[in-house]
């Protein structure tokens, strides 16, 4: 693993980007609802889901909650293991100074482990 | 070893490459609804690095007439089968 | 072996209900014990009461209630994703002020923390997405 923390219970894949669906939503809630009932969270931004991410992100034209605000609230549930998606970050053309919080870059060659190291993985 | 669960076809949908990168060396592919439509010998090539761990759910393929146009490196199970993969692998992540 | 599935698509829209009840249905005969089945996101229509679907279809929330009533099968709906969609129980609909109800038992609503329990608790989580 990229990191020397011990790693976590859970890992969530985050593959969907905002807005579009409610997945990327329902997904920060199982990881937030895991880490309220004690269970140490690792999020992975993979594909699409890296769009999470970028800064300067809105509420919808009716008034459709966004995630940014989920996701700075992350530090306040202990969730700091986050990486994201080298590869699709390079995909959409953006660097790690697009990114609203300080995720890892995890290359191809080693997510393999991360998804080893988790006893339960969930993917939305 | 981990049981990767893929329910899209690599026709439309380029989840599976993402499935594939977070394959370790011995964890498994199956294919599971569309995702079944990857075990045609013209798809099979899109699973190249799992070929000899590549699975794909019999009665998926029977119900789209697919059962014998599958190609001979995927291995059939029916969904004992698939119950018997989750019992050998440590947990199961499923793609979509 | 002690399992609980997630099931996250729409009944009758995608396939993902029909795949986890075979799975479901696969488990007692090779030995195992399905504890509970999380119905999340549209997999929560699974629980609608109302369904009617052509007699000549498979009855997908008759056969949940099946299931649970042969195996003791917990059948668990995430209540945020419910309520958003229109399914409620008898004592959510009266707190929300509603005539009607769409959700009964066996289907439970409950929160996300007992999908994280289950993880917990069962040897295997096997998610039908959709």
């Amino acid at each position: 693993m990229a990191q020397s923390d011990p790693p976590g219970e859970l890992l969530v894949i985050l593959r969907h980007a905002p807005h579009g669906s409610s997945w990327l939503r329902e997904g920060l809630d199982a990881a937030l609802v895991a880490a309220a009932f004690g269970q140490s969270v690792t999020l992975l931004f993979q594909g699409e889901g890296v769009m999470a991410l970028l800064e300067g992100q809105d509420s919808g034209a009716l008034g459709q909650k966004g995630t940014s605000a989920t996701l700075e609230m992350l530090g306040m549930y202990d969730i700091e293991s986050l990486y994201v998606d080298a590869a699709a970050l390079a995909r959409f053309g953006l660097t790690r100074d697009d990114l609203l919080l300080a995720a890892e870059p995890l290359e191809a060659a080693d997510t393999p482990a991360i998804l080893a190291a988790h006893p339960q993985v969930l993917v939305f | 070893m981990i049981l990767h669960i893929l329910n899209r076809s690599p026709g439309g949908s380029l989840v599976y490459r993402d499935a594939l990168a977070s394959m370790g060396p011995d964890d498994r592919l199956l294919l599971i609804e569309d995702g079944v439509q990857g075990a045609l010998p013209a798809q099979v090539r899109h699973f190249e690095p799992v070929l000899d761990r590549l699975f794909a759910l019999r009665e998926d393929l029977v119900s789209r007439g697919l059962e014998g146009r599958c190609d001979e490196a995927v291995q059939v199970v029916d969904v004992d089968g698939f119950v018997e993969l989750t019992e050998e692998a440590d947990k199961t992540v499923s793609w979509f | 072996m002690r399992y609980a599935l997630l099931v996250q698509g729409a009944p009758y829209s995608q396939q993902a209900s029909h795949s986890a009840l075979r799975f479901a249905m696969a488990l007692p005969e090779r030995g195992h014990r399905l504890d509970s089945v999380f119905f999340y996101h549209d997999g929560v229509y699974n629980a609608a009461r109302l369904a009617a679907p052509p007699q000549d279809e498979p009855h997908l929330p008759d056969a949940w209630r099946e299931l649970h009533e042969r195996h003791g099968t917990e059948l668990l709906v995430c209540i945020a994703s419910a309520l958003r969609r229109g399914l409620l129980d008898e004592r959510e609909a009266a707190r929300h002020g509603k005539e009607g109800h769409s959700v009964e038992p066996p289907f439970e609503l409950t929160g996300l923390g007992q999908l994280i329990e289950l993880g917990r608790r069962c040897d295997r989580l096997v998610t039908f997405p959709p």
